[in-house]
């Protein structure tokens, strides 16, 4: 049956996030190369690769989104945001060849969600930013579809640890229709299975806080 | 027996008259499943359907009753309790599949009656009314509990409204058309594409936004699938 | 929807049979049934059909297009065209496999019929994520899709439906301000 107990709130996926989402409370920890157009007095514990007492004006240092978002103004500049390399140019010109070659969760894994973030910060790159970004999830349907749909019982891992964190949430969405339809045609619909845990079981890669 | 059991068929709600119109048992029914699909289906809270349901209702308890006359075993009376069985799966997958949704935006729902112009018709059940309320009441309870009270003053509390997500009007739906349409604006998803119109030919399927055909749902015009 | 509620739904369309016993009209709520004589063919509904066959009083005649024959015919029309052949029944999938695996005795190759079923669903299957992918591609609005069936429609709708959403909102980021004026401050 598809009643659950427990209902997760999804990601919001594009400029707004959900407040109560758990994949877009990990992706507003992301982080995000930025640099300071102020000083920030008494905050140099925050940036453990000088021992000054300030954070100086024209600091290059990472910052998890959130805290991009809150310090970020368009009029008064307090920090500009740097855009992460998978969203520049180069890499856009590889996603517009074969979005399929590239290893997405390596590159993400929030890939769609941080893209859909950065435009809130300025830059005249973001609108090739954002077309960029769908034509990616356009260009990658195809596979993301066929591989959850025909690919039950088969080992999957090696495409599925190339998916980003939203393909993913599609691929399982996938695989649980066809998974369903399955147990169905079987005549074991009503059994209850653990399955979904094991699936839902995903390992986050942590970046590294110092080099 | 066969007596006790077949005064069901006309009892179709005499009653009922101030409704404009009066269903016999087998459109009821036939309604009811209607509701309950589109209510599955639709991603917003549809209109409550409290009068269908009480009519559905009564008809169970009057079959049930004509039942408890009839002795075990009777080959009928299994068919009728059967039958019985499967009218309360739909009526109960109906009111559950409201339900979660309103534990799903119980925010908006709950605007949504506040917002509501004193004649228009409440799209919550007085019970649903009772249980949206409660549900926000707990709900806040809990987070203060748990996490707001110990944060610093000026952040102490959550609005609701903002942090629970809203039913996206714009999520496509499959839909079956019952009455035939004509001339529906389908808006374009792209720059470089056009507005058209399509007709809605009767028992044609389609796959289209929600928003688009919202007011056909409310009217019965289509069947969400 | 689960697909046994599909098959739920299903079970409502109906069936002949041929009862070996007597019983009067019976009104149900939904609408009245029978009478009932034996060696008389009478419609009943799938789920009444079934119970009944389980308890061994009637034979379930199948239905018209229950055949082999007329079946081989479809798959090989269904395998011709690109597009979605109008089926006899919206319930295909269902009905083969409650009548298959509840009254097989009754329905003669019952072997062939479930493995024709299969490829025919297995064709249409394949079409509609043909379908689906250059529905998200052309970022089409509208999709007309008579002859589609529930139950096919229901192995793919939250996959389809989610990937059109998340398409939906990465396409409103190329408007800016937007849906950005509540993205802050709770």
């Amino acid at each position: 049956m598809d009643t659950q107990s427990y209902m997760p709130v999804p990601p919001g996926v594009g400029m707004e996030e959900n407040f109560l989402s758990l994949d877009d409370i990990l992706l507003s920890h992301e982080r995000l190369p930025c640099k300071t157009d102020t000083s920030f007095p008494k905050l140099g514990f925050l940036e453990k690769t000088s021992e000054s007492h300030d954070i100086p004006e024209n600091t290059k240092m990472e910052m998890p989104l959130w805290m991009a978002k809150g310090l970020y103004e368009r009029k008064r500049h307090v920090i500009s945001v740097d855009l992460p390399k998978v969203y520049r140019e180069g890499w856009r010109t590889v996603f517009g060849a074969d979005a399929n070659m590239v290893d997405l969760h390596k590159m993400g894994p929030y890939y769609y969600g941080l893209g859909s973030q950065i435009l809130h910060f300025e830059n005249a790159e973001n609108p090739e930013i954002a077309q960029s970004i769908l034509q990616t999830f356009i260009g990658r349907f195809r596979r993301t579809m066929d591989s959850s749909q025909n690919a039950y019982n088969e080992d999957m891992s090696a495409l599925l640890e190339r998916l980003d964190c939203l393909e993913r949430a599609l691929f399982r969405s996938g695989q649980n229709g066809l998974n369903a339809f399955q147990l169905w045609e079987r005549g074991r619909a009503s059994q209850l299975t653990a399955s979904s845990l094991v699936t839902n079981y995903r390992k986050r890669k942590i970046t590294e806080l110092h080099s | 027996m066969a007596d006790a059991l077949s005064e069901a068929s006309d009892l179709s709600g005499g009653e009922e008259s101030q409704d404009e119109d009066v269903l016999t048992p087998p459109e009821l029914i036939a309604r009811l499943e209607e509701a309950w699909l589109n209510e599955k289906f639709s991603p917003e809270l549809l209109e409550n359907k409290s009068e269908l349901v009480e009519c559905v209702m009564e008809q169970l308890t009057h079959m049930e009753e004509n039942l408890q006359r009839v002795k075990k075993g009777d080959l009928k009376a299994s068919i009728h309790r059967m039958e019985i069985d499967r009218i309360r799966f739909v009526l109960s997958s109906f009111l559950r599949s409201r339900l979660q949704k309103i534990e799903k935006f119980f925010p908006h729902v709950l605007e949504k009656e506040k917002s509501r112009a004193d004649g228009d018709p409440s799209f919550l059940s007085p019970e649903e009314f009772a249980f949206a309320k409660e549900y926000l009441a707990n709900t806040e309870v809990y987070l203060k509990a748990v996490a707001l009270r110990h944060m610093p003053p000026n952040l102490q509390s959550v609005d609701m409204l903002k942090a629970v997500p809203e039913p996206c009007l714009d999520s496509f739906v499959f839909l079956r058309v019952k009455e035939r349409q004509e001339n529906i604006l389908v808006e374009p998803e792209t720059d470089d594409q056009r507005d058209y119109v399509v007709d809605l030919e009767e028992g044609s399927q389609h796959l289209m936004r929600y928003r688009t055909i919202a007011p056909l749902v409310s009217s019965g015009a289509v069947q969400l699938i | 929807m689960d697909p046994s509620e599909v098959e739920f739904l299903a079970e409502k369309e109906m069936v002949k049979i041929i009862p070996n016993f007597s019983l009067d009209k019976i009104y149900l709520i939904g609408g009245d049934l029978g009478p009932f004589n034996p060696g008389l063919t009478v419609e009943v509904p799938v789920w009444l059909a079934l119970n009944l066959k389980q308890r061994q009083k009637c034979r379930i005649v199948p239905p018209e297009w229950m055949d082999a024959d007329k079946l081989e015919e479809i798959r090989e029309q269904e395998r011709r065209e690109d597009t979605f052949t109008p089926i006899p029944s919206l319930h295909y999938m269902e009905l083969t496999k409650l009548l298959l695996n509840h009254a097989a005795d009754n329905i003669p190759r019952a072997d062939e019929i479930r493995t024709l079923v299969k490829d025919i669903w297995d064709t249409r299957i394949a079409k509609l994520r043909l379908s689906a992918d250059s529905f998200i591609n052309q970022q089409e609005a509208h999709a007309r899709l008579d002859n589609l069936t529930l139950m096919e429609i229901n192995t793919t709708r939250t996959f389809l439906l989610d990937s059109l959403n998340c398409m939906y909102k990465l396409r409103s980021n190329l408007q800016p301000g937007s849906g950005s004026g509540k993205a802050h401050d709770y």
